[in-house]
């Protein structure tokens, strides 16, 4: 198991590696002489070129990529000159934030999604089923930040019970006190990963209401709840681990439309000004975040897959 | 006696997305207090929908829609779910045929044994798992209590069947239906199992209820059988009775349509035309009546019902009387091509020390070997003109590789397959492409082993359009030609693959074969996947064809009397080795290596007589892990003979009569004097 | 043929379904193979009928068809002037003249909803082609070579698909200006891997199956075991998948458009349509969220549903084979 693991981390890494060169690449290509970017379009190119000498941006490409790797390795991201200040501190700024807002509706979306997803499978076909499977599937088929407006109107134009913007508070402290204010997001979060994962959870534990240990459960005489809870929950959900584990860039995603939607100050909304500034800095440096977090879910869902099933720990 | 169980006029329907399945109808049957009832037939014929009726574990839309199940006394059709929560697990038992997935992969095997005693009798946990480790123990897993702890993937298939029983036995229940407790077992396994279950029976004084396809497990263990067919109750009778006396023709067929190890195999099998009926729309009258031979125009008018002697009833207008079909009624198959199968010239086929291990690898991008699976250990044998050559072993034994190699679908690590003399991995490009005319394959899978995306002409021209010979038109001409040789009607070669029975495709797959006129044909367990009427028509009919074709089979089965009817001789292979080969008859009458013996002994005979008086010998143990073999003979750790020598030493083949060779260091019978077998490379 | 030198044996291998005498069971003649059905029934034709059974495909097949007549016959019969807006009429509610309004540059947004709904088809349609196009001949060359080839393609896959669609999309899309051909590049460049991936794993099951090795056996060379075997047989797989891929294209759309990187003015997408919606609502303004919205929304279902049904129907006729 441990050497399955290993061997999981070192293909992980080497994944990172090819993001790092990827995000490396594209900076490269779209903004290969920042001199000019920084220092507008009236500069000399004598200044450019002075710029770009002095930041070692004329050095052969290969060159430039190994300090690039040295400066991640050491947690430099860069440096946002639309902002003028490093890179790292801007994401500083967010990050807490956005993990807040990500967080609670990921845990609230897992804890819907599963009893929900169980509920579909042995109501399979009747009324209750065909509700949830049509709300998830329109869900499935909606412009995440359309759902977004759906509840702006509902609940904050017609009802007038939330604001239509989330809370403005610079401390996570003052978010977390603020949940009038972060109703709508989060609920808007929630709803959309719900409609993925339960539709996921149903057909897992459809799956495994076909199996044949559950015949043999049902055999010994458990109630239909000794069979669901005993029986069915833990091999139906460690399929759902590697998902949520896959789902980190939907996550990302999620974030990004719901704080412009919202005008939530996290990660999503500094990207969203990142892009309007052009500040590819800014906007590489996330996305090697991104990418990273997204290996590293991945990696976590694999270890606590291998905790979970013993097929896979005892092998 | 007292009545445990009894069914009257059980109905039970599936109701499907467009149509109904009438799976059961008017099934009658009664266990009295420790007996076993054999409840037999093929597949679809609703036998384990009777068993998962009784347990109210029928599967989605399926219902019971009449008629009455009693357990002493008490009626158990239309009991509320928590009643018969109540009796599921603790007054009636059942166990299933796969165990690999009938046990919960991700609970130790203490909680799923313990987990029914707690449900049904109480008590704290302890006691609980304490009763886990006693019926564990009884039902000989070794070690009971420090498996507890165990998840169901660290045992093998037979000890997770053991598991299984004793879940069942865990409560003392009154029935314990066992729905095919063997059929996913090699039959060396399956003897252990089958023991094991009479010996409990025996100890406990429990109702069998024993659902199974196959008439030697009946035979030797069921007080009575009861035989089904397309989801009715077609005649129940003592055991003996079924096999010696029965009334209804279709157990009188089905009975006929078995290979048996003491046939005569010059003679053609009996076999049933047709296929069963589809139970969404079953014909009317009786449902054997377009398959009867004995029909009458009453047979397709109505239904007969069961009727008859209280101790044997038959639902046949027209019963049968003369007891089981004689085997002189068989038509007599030519010997000619076989005697012409001469000695002294050079063999059809020369396999030579063939050697075949697969590497076993982890990791995902730097694929260590972390050891290796010895699949083909040193094979030799000999394969001549118009010859039928058998190889028979258990799952693991490496049979199905060595005949991919012959074929060349795999390369050996090291040996020789010398075609006509010629080394066809020598062989490359278009002259290696030329010589495979020679040598073809049918294929185990009727389901997977036809492009699903090509009508049968095109299957049957591809394998001329590959090796560019014939015209179109000629091509089409051969392919009709085909179709009639196999039994299949020239309209269907417009038809895909989905569109036919599993048999149909096995006679499909076998034309493709033929198309090329090969001079070989190996055939990897070219029945196992049929129906046992199903089954006699493709052995015939390939029988039939190997005569008028003059070409010679290597058949590759786990089943020894399906080999021993096809084959003129036969190769027993056991676990990467080839123990044991000689002429079929030689072989079955005196086997020289245990394991040969051991598995003529194992294999359950559909002969009540020959079954019980059989000493129950069985071999004990498991294959080893192919990994590791162990030293010296391979067979050691599971041979009641073995001593220290077999150990150190691996044993060579030996002669023990005309063709007859077998590796092992204390055979059953004498080798012929040391001098001739001595001389070395013994040419077999 | 020289059948006949069995012995004894009723001459009949034509004569289906008779020929035995009544009380000569045992000799069953094995050239009866039983009956055939006389329907010919295809593989496709099976799935075609199987899709036709299932309503929602009807339906969705019914939208689609509904709104690509009402994005390119529509204009035709409903005039509005696309081509200049008029600040003047801006933000005008539904009434006579503009059934759905106008929008904040005077457009009429029925008229614009047409024009909108042309773009993001077509985005739709060809990001998905240039989608399955790349990821079917990536995942069958990387299954069908395998070996070291295979094991370093698929980690490019890993590495890309570690980097999150919608965030290297929305870089790229910074800087090239929006056409249709543009952004149907950029999201078809970036959306084939999980195609990919399924051919992939197609090929890989079917390499093994044992037609694939009765072909090997009959002398077959590689290409045509590649041809006439294994990309027939995965090519129920693509076209399954094209259906998701125009549905998720179309939803990408109108992220970008929402975020402001769709096409470039004048030229719309129903994803910019809704770029304003935030602040349309606000106002009042429903008409220029509600429509746009609901035919973005029933597009996509359509496309899901038919994607599930071709799915289903794909399913049915293998596992009838």
């Amino acid at each position: 198991m441990a050497g399955y693991l290993f061997r999981r981390f070192v293909t992980s890494l080497v994944v990172v590696l090819g993001i790092s060169m990827v995000a490396f690449a594209m900076l490269h290509l779209i903004s290969s002489s920042p001199g000019r970017a920084v220092l507008g379009l009236h500069a000399s190119p004598k200044a450019v070129a002075a710029f770009n000498k002095a930041n070692g941006y004329d050095d052969p490409i290969v060159i430039q990529y190994w300090h690039y790797l040295l400066q991640l390795l050491h947690g430099n991201l860069g440096y946002s000159y639309k902002l003028n200040q490093p890179v790292t501190s801007v994401l500083g700024e967010n990050v807490l934030r956005s993990l807040y807002l990500s967080g609670v509706s990921l845990v609230l979306a897992i804890l819907i999604a599963i009893p929900l997803g169980i509920y579909q499978a042995v109501r399979r076909n009747h009324l209750g089923d065909y509700i949830v499977t049509s709300g998830a599937f329109t869900l499935y088929s909606m412009p995440s930040f359309f759902l977004g407006l759906l509840l702006i109107q509902a609940f904050a134009l017609s009802l007038k019970i939330f604001p239509p913007e989330a809370s403005q508070s610079v401390s996570v402290i003052g978010v977390i006190e603020d949940p009038r204010a972060m109703f709508l997001p989060i609920l808007n979060l929630v709803a959309i990963q719900v409609a993925g994962y339960s539709q996921y959870m149903r057909s897992s534990a459809l799956d495994g209401l076909g199996q044949d240990y559950i015949r043999l459960a049902r055999a010994k005489g458990l109630s239909q709840k000794a069979v669901l809870t005993g029986h069915l929950l833990r091999n139906s959900i460690l399929p759902m681990i590697t998902l949520i584990g896959l789902s980190v860039p939907a996550l990302l995603a999620g974030n990004l439309l719901i704080e412009t939607l919202f005008n939530y100050p996290g990660l999503g909304l500094m990207f969203y000004n990142a892009l309007q500034n052009e500040d590819y800095p800014i906007l590489l440096s996330y996305t090697l975040i991104a990418g990273v977090l997204t290996v590293a879910g991945n990696f976590i869902a694999d270890v606590a897959i291998t905790i979970a099933d013993p097929r896979v720990r005892l092998s | 006696m007292t009545r445990v169980l009894e069914i009257e006029d059980l109905s039970t329907h599936i109701q499907l997305s467009r149509s109904v399945v009438q799976a059961v109808g008017n099934v009658n049957l009664h266990i009295d207090a420790g007996e076993t009832l054999g409840l037999v037939g093929e597949s679809g014929c609703g036998k384990s929908i009777t068993g998962l009726s009784i347990m109210g574990l029928l599967p989605p839309g399926g219902k019971v829609v009449g008629g009455s199940i009693k357990l002493e006394g008490r009626e158990l059709v239309g009991l509320p779910d928590a009643e018969m929560r109540k009796i599921r697990g603790n007054d009636i038992a059942m166990i299933f045929q796969d165990s690999s997935s009938s046990l919960n992969p991700t609970k130790t095997i203490g909680e799923q044994v313990a987990e029914p005693v707690l449900l049904h009798r109480g008590g704290s946990k302890k006691e609980a798992v304490d009763r886990a480790i006693e019926v564990l123990d009884l039902v000989g897993i070794p070690g009971a209590k420090e498996r507890l702890s165990d998840y169901p993937h660290q045992l093998s298939g037979g000890l997770r069947q053991r598991v299984m029983i004793a879940i069942a036995l865990s409560c003392d229940p009154k029935v314990l239906i066992a729905d095919e407790p063997t059929t996913a077992l090699d039959v060396t396994i399956q003897a252990q199992i089958l023991k094991l279950l009479d010996d409990l029976k025996e100890r406990f004084g429990m109702s069998i209820l024993l659902i199974t396809h196959d008439m030697g497990v009946v035979a030797g263990r069921a007080d009575r059988v009861n035989v089904m067919y397309a989801g009715r109750m077609v005649e129940a009778t003592g055991t003996k009775e079924i096999f010696s006396n029965m009334r209804h023709p279709y157990t009188q067929a089905l009975l006929a349509s078995i290979p048996r190890m003491d046939q005569d195999n010059t003679k053609t099998l009996f076999s049933i035309p047709g296929i069963p009926p589809d139970l969404t729309n079953p014909p009317p009258g009786c449902r054997f009546a377009p398959r009867c031979a004995y029909t009458k125009s009453d047979c397709q008018e109505s239904e007969p019902s069961l009727s008859g002697s209280e101790d044997h009833v038959v639902a046949c207008f027209h019963p049968v009387m003369d007891g089981p079909l004689k085997p002189e009624k068989m038509v007599t198959l030519s010997h000619g091509v076989r005697e012409r199968a001469g000695e002294g010239e050079t063999p059809l086929l020369e396999v030579i020390d063939l050697e075949k291990t697969f590497p076993v690898t982890s990791g995902a991008i730097l694929k260590r070997k972390v050891g290796k699976v010895h699949a083909v250990s040193g094979v030799s044998l000999t394969v001549r003109r118009g010859e039928i050559f058998g190889l028979v072993g258990e799952s693991g034994c490496g049979k199905s590789t060595l005949g991919r190699m012959i074929v060349g679908l795999e390369r050996p690590d090291s040996g020789k397959v010398l075609l006509n003399g010629e080394d066809i991995f020598s062989l490359r490009g278009r002259t290696l492409a030329k010589k495979r005319r020679d040598l073809q394959m049918m294929f185990q899978d009727p389901y997977g082993s036809l492009d699903p995306r090509m009508r049968v002409a095109a299957i049957l021209r591809e394998p001329l359009s590959i090796q560019g010979v014939e015209s179109a038109k000629d091509q089409e001409a051969r392919s009709i030609a085909l179709m009639r040789e196999v039994g299949l009607p020239s309209k269907a070669l417009e038809r895909f693959p989905h569109e036919f029975s599993g048999g149909q495709r096995q006679r499909i797959g076998l034309a493709r074969a033929l198309t090329l006129n090969p001079k070989l044909i190996v055939a990897d367990e070219p029945v196992s996947a049929l129906d046992v009427s199903i089954r006699s028509q493709v052995l015939n009919l390939m029988k039939r064809l190997q005569v008028s074709h003059d070409m010679a089979y290597l058949v590759i089965s786990h089943d020894l009397a399906v080999v021993k009817y096809l084959a003129d001789r036969i190769g027993v292979m056991y676990l990467g080795k080839l123990v044991e080969l000689a002429r079929g008859d030689d072989l079955y009458s005196r086997a020289a290596h245990p394991y040969t013996q051991g598995l003529i002994d194992t294999i359950p005979l559909p002969d009540p007589e020959i079954e019980r008086d059989k000493k129950k010998r069985v071999i004990s143990g498991e294959l080893p892990s192919p990994i590791a073999p162990p030293s010296g003979c391979r067979f050691r750790t599971r041979c009641p003979r073995a001593q220290e020598i077999c150990a150190i030493e691996e044993p060579k083949l030996r002669t023990f009569g005309d063709q007859h060779y077998a590796a092992c260091h204390f055979p059953l019978v004498e080798p012929l004097e040391e001098a001739a077998s001595a001389s070395g490379q013994t040419k077999i | 043929m020289e059948e006949r030198e069995t012995e004894g044996v009723e001459e009949s291998p034509l004569n289906l379904g008779g020929g035995i005498g009544p009380f000569e069971p045992g000799i069953t003649d094995p050239l009866d193979g039983g009956e055939v059905d006389d329907t010919v029934t295809s593989g496709w034709r099976l799935a075609v009928r199987s899709f036709a059974e299932n309503k929602l495909a009807i339906v969705g097949l019914g939208i689609l068809i509904f709104f690509v007549l009402f994005c390119y016959v529509g204009p035709h019969v409903y005039h509005s002037n696309q081509i200049s807006g008029n600040v003047l009429n801006s933000d005008l509610p539904p009434g006579s003249g503009h059934p759905l309004g106008t929008d904040n540059n005077g457009y009429d947004e029925l008229g614009r909803l047409m024009v909108g709904g042309q773009a993001a088809l077509e985005i739709g349609f060809f990001a998905a082609i240039i989608a399955t196009v790349i990821g079917s001949l990536y995942g069958a060359i990387s299954g069908l070579i395998g070996g070291l080839l295979d094991g370093v393609m698929m980690r490019i896959v890993d590495v890309i698909l570690s980097i999150p669609y919608l965030l290297i999309v929305l870089i790229v899309a910074t800087r090239y200006s929006g056409t249709v051909l543009s952004l149907s590049l950029i999201l078809g460049l970036f959306a084939w891997l999980v195609p990919a991936r399924l051919i992939r794993g197609e090929v890989l099951s079917l390499r093994v199956r044992d037609f694939v090795s009765a072909a090997k056996v009959m002398g077959s060379g590689r290409t045509r075991l590649i041809f006439r075997h294994l990309l027939p047989n995965a090519l129920s797989v693509v076209i399954v998948n094209i259906t998701f891929q125009v549905a998720d294209a179309i939803i990408a759309i109108a992220l970008l458009g929402f975020l402001g990187f769709g096409l470039q003015y004048p030229h719309v997408d129903w994803g910019d349509m809704l770029s304003t919606a935030n602040t349309a609502l606000g106002n009042g303004y429903w008409w220029l969220v509600y429509p746009v919205g609901i035919s973005l929304i029933l597009v996509v279902m359509a496309c899901n549903f038919i994607g599930n049904a071709l799915r289903d129907s794909v399913d049915v006729r293998l596992r009838r084979r």
